[in-house]
């Protein structure tokens, strides 16, 4: 609050205090450094004014004026039968006024922090001045931007990238959700404009008709138990596995190793695809599994119902959840064996050697020793593979495009049992052009990865655990 | 990956608007320059049409860029491509450059609103994606024709099934879209394939496969259609659906009983094929896209026939189906509409149609073309399509449709599933 209050303080300071070079640089902003005979550095500065005025009023205005409706003139064509040309209105485009108004607030948002921060320099420079301090030449700003400014050097072009590729498009993204952006108000054709709340209230309702709610909660807690379940089980098989190819007793450890990573470089798309293929209702799997007689066993014990007549790997949940997670477990163990095996080469051995001397088995050495090693090293990245198991798309979309819900409730809001909270959302967009709601849902998975990040960052890296195994 | 996502949304928009931004005022905005004689109708009079040709010929200088999207099939992209030639040759003044996409129809829809104003000038897509396609105005109205006129030379039920709102949208291209039975005559009996009952009852009996894809709304339409239920589209894209009657009731109680046959399968298309070359399936509905597959499979006993009968409430009742129907559409967007529609008029003239049927077996929908064609599929088509009806249903229908399809499959059929999956078709669509 005081920091607020003292940024704007020093600049009303200076505008009172400031000379006559000072108060034109209200205007004209690189005024302040020509009465200092900073010619270049004026130059510079009243070009950037007059570029990010005229931009603002020029290129920007048109969106910005128009964001508060996000367009009212809809496309109209006219084709001429004689001239076969077409004559198209002065239409508005929902979608470029969303994105152009976004960018137009934050340019003036950022002319602004530009605006307030010049008068301060030329008020600084003026005091400079006055106390008859050397003010740099042009000369000497551009080499400070080699040696004491070179942070400034550095960062500008990550920071616009940043810009760029994150923050627009998640403010987008936001925004989208507060309208209705759907198969029915497409852009460039049709226009779409502001809802408020109301997507969020729909996501969070059930009705008959209305089923966003019970299909976010289903498949909410189906995206949770996933990401845990997924995460542990290629995390442990890997370790596991590392453990047993390192080995003193392994034999041909390079030849195990390389078997595992084959599986890494066939394209996901390829395996998973093949897989949805042969685990399907009438695929080789099921067709072996009936003639060797599995699938007469599961009905036996009561898995099946005499009825069915094939094993439902990949079409009814339960079966698809398991199914799922078989094959992630499949996929994943040789990546985790990957980061694994690294990590068991690095344990400090003189750990290892006093718990040997000490009397310790294998078994403890493994439960005490290596486990809680791997544990620390690997903490923040279990929780980034946590996050991004909830965003694994592939697996899921891959394995189960071919799933048809009997839940007529999900089926309702186009969402099914095996569905993450990533698949439905890119089933939303892609068939059914439903934006608004795809961006709602959007926003809550960030807010699930953000929230959960945050806690378990700050429980795993804070105090004073840092040192523990220095 | 939602990252990824949103990202490649964003680049796609920003793309867009560096070109459009900037290039929306230099939209074809008028063209005065051959606006002296302005007459009012014209359209169907050859002189003013010529006239119109000649208008763009004159109006054209530089190449002309069209871009066309068809099917990905090899017989598809060579017959389109023939065809692009000799239209080519037409205009031996004009400079074409028209560059051929391989995009498979069903995708059609789903890769032209990816990005309205990146896409093909002129496509051909199914007739269910009319709507959507329309809705998102994506294609451009037929306000004109210049070399044929549709309403003499094609079937009325094609044009009128690209039409929407009473608008012309559509070229028509083929009117084989349609689903029938096919069935190996060397196995089944014209009795057999009757009725669903003694077709299951033959089938279990050979210790062989027929079936149908009921879950996918597609297909499942046909059932209740058929027992005399009702599915109707509103003018707000909702729907009308009476499912849940007692007469729907019976159906999805009697489909149930014909699906829990063991000989009864719901295949999608690829499992269709595999189990089709293992020589299991005898029987199946499908349409004239498989029509190579069920010929090489069955060899001499090749047959095709329309639906068979289904018992509801102990009547013999006809399945119905959805017929179906090719277009060539002209993007709302297109660089060149002239030249576009002219291009996509001529796919879709008599000779070419008659081309199309010869390279890829699809039913023309141009009389005299379709009078040249004939091939036990088309026959089948034929005998079906007066049990056919022109798809027009909401997009809120297809999910739970599917998902009704799944519940008849696992035979949980109930008064309160039919109550939910119409509470699901019709619901409400937000303006």
């Amino acid at each position: 609050m005081n920091k607020i209050k003292n940024y704007f303080s020093s600049f009303a300071q200076a505008i009172a205090k400031g000379d006559i070079w000072v108060k034109l640089s209200l205007i004209i902003m690189g005024a302040g450094y020509f009465g200092r005979k900073q010619i270049a550095r004026g130059i510079l500065m009243t070009l950037l004014e007059v570029g990010v005025l005229t931009s603002i009023f020029k290129v920007f205005m048109p969106y910005l004026s128009k964001l508060n409706t996000l367009g009212t003139v809809q496309r109209e064509e006219v084709f001429d039968i004689l001239t076969m040309k077409k004559t198209v209105n002065d239409y508005d485009n929902s979608l470029l006024i969303l994105l152009y108004g976004i960018i137009a607030i934050l340019v003036i948002i950022a002319f602004i922090a530009l605006y307030i921060g010049n008068i301060k320099a030329v008020y600084r420079v003026q005091k400079m001045k006055e106390e008859g301090e050397h003010i740099n030449t042009f000369m000497d700003d551009i080499t400070s931007f080699k040696n004491e400014r070179f942070h400034i050097t550095l960062l500008t072009l990550p920071s616009i990238g940043v810009l760029l590729i994150n923050i627009i498009p998640i403010l987008f993204m936001v925004c989208i959700a507060f309208t209705n952006y759907d198969e029915n108000h497409q852009p460039p054709t049709y226009l779409f404009t502001w809802v408020g709340i109301k997507n969020f209230v729909n996501l969070f309702t059930t009705s008959q008709t209305i089923t966003f709610g019970y299909a976010f909660v289903r498949v909410l807690i189906w995206t949770l138990i996933w990401a845990v379940v997924a995460t542990a089980t290629t995390f442990l098989g890997g370790i596991l596995l590392a453990q047993f190819i390192n080995h003193e007793d392994t034999r041909f450890k390079g030849m195990w190793r390389t078997l595992f990573v084959i599986t890494i470089g066939i394209p996901q798309f390829v395996t998973l695809l093949l897989i949805s293929k042969m685990l399907g209702d009438n695929g080789i799997v099921n067709t072996f599994c009936s003639n060797i007689g599995i699938t007469d066993f599961f009905k036996t014990i009561g898995l099946l119902n005499p009825g069915d007549a094939f094993i439902p790997f990949l079409s009814k949940p339960g079966w698809v959840h398991a199914t799922i997670i078989l094959v992630n477990i499949w996929i994943g163990i040789p990546y985790q064996m990957l980061v694994a095996t690294g990590i068991l080469m690095n344990i400090p051995s003189d750990q290892i050697e006093s718990a040997k001397i000490d009397g310790a088995n294998k078994f403890q050495i493994f439960w005490k020793i290596t486990m809680p090693y791997v544990m620390f090293i690997t903490g923040p990245s279990l929780i980034q593979s946590v996050i991004g198991n909830i965003n694994n798309f592939n697996v899921i979309y891959l394995l189960t495009s071919n799933y048809k819900t009997a839940n007529m409730a999900m089926a309702n809001s186009h969402a099914n049992e095996a569905d993450l909270l990533i698949t439905w959302l890119f089933r939303l967009t892609n068939e059914y052009s439903n934006f608004k709601m795809a961006s709602v849902i959007g926003i809550v998975t960030f807010v699930i990865c953000a929230g959960l990040s945050l806690l378990t960052f700050s429980r795993m890296i804070g105090g004073d655990k840092e040192g523990v195994y220095r | 990956m939602k990252r990824k996502l949103v990202s490649a949304l964003l680049v796609s928009t920003m793309a867009v608007t560096a070109f459009v931004g900037c290039g929306s005022a230099a939209e074809e905005t008028t063209s005065d320059s051959a606006q002296t004689e302005a007459t009012d109708d014209g359209a169907s009079d050859t002189a003013s049409s010529e006239d119109a040709v000649a208008n763009l010929i004159a109006a054209t200088d530089g190449t002309v860029n069209i871009d066309l999207w068809c099917s990905e099939t090899e017989a598809y992209q060579k017959v389109m491509k023939e065809l692009c030639d000799k239209f080519e040759a037409e205009y031996p003044d004009v400079d074409f450059n028209i560059t051929l996409g391989a995009v498979s129809e069903a995708d059609m829809k789903d890769r032209v609103l990816e990005d309205v104003e990146a896409a093909a000038d002129v496509f051909v897509f199914p007739d269910d994606q009319l709507e959507a396609l329309v809705k998102a105005g994506a294609l451009n109205e037929v306000a004109a024709q210049y070399t044929y006129d549709m309403n003499e030379t094609d079937t009325p039920a094609t044009v009128d099934a690209g039409k929407y709102d009473g608008k012309q949208y559509g070229y028509p291209f083929t009117a084989s879209n349609g689903y029938f039975l096919y069935y190996d005559k060397n196995q089944l009996s014209d009795e057999d394939v009757a009725s669903w009952e003694a077709l299951t009852a033959k089938a279990e009996e050979l210790g062989k496969e027929v079936g149908c894809e009921v879950a996918n709304g597609w297909y499942l339409y046909g059932w209740f259609q058929g027992a005399g239920c009702e599915l109707t589209e509103n003018e707000d894209q909702s729907n009308n659906c009476d499912w849940n009657s007692e007469t729907g009731l019976a159906a999805a109680e009697s489909l149930q009983s014909i699906a829990s046959s063991k000989a009864f399968k719901s295949y999608g298309n690829d499992d269709l094929l595999a189990n089709l070359n293992d020589g299991k399936v005898v029987a199946y509905v499908s349409g004239t896209w498989n029509v190579n597959a069920f010929s090489d499979a069955y060899g001499d006993g090749y047959a095709a026939t329309k639906l068979p009968t289904f018992k509801v409430n102990g009547e013999d009742k006809q399945v119905a189906s959805y017929s179906g129907y090719k277009f060539i559409g002209v993007n709302a967007y297109a660089e060149n509409t002239g030249w576009s529609m002219l291009l996509a008029e001529y796919l879709s003239n008599a000779q070419s149609q008659e081309a199309v049927y010869e390279a890829t077996g699809e039913g023309p929908s141009n009389t005299e073309a379709l009078s040249k064609a004939s091939s036990p599929a088309l026959d089948a088509l034929a005998a079906q399509s007066e049990f056919a009806q022109l798809q027009r249903v909401g997009g809120n229908y297809w999910s739970p449709a599917e998902s009704l399809g799944k519940n008849i499959l696992d035979g949980k059929v109930s008064q309160s599933v039919l109550d939910d999956a119409v509470a699901g078709i019709t619901q409400p669509v937000e303006d």
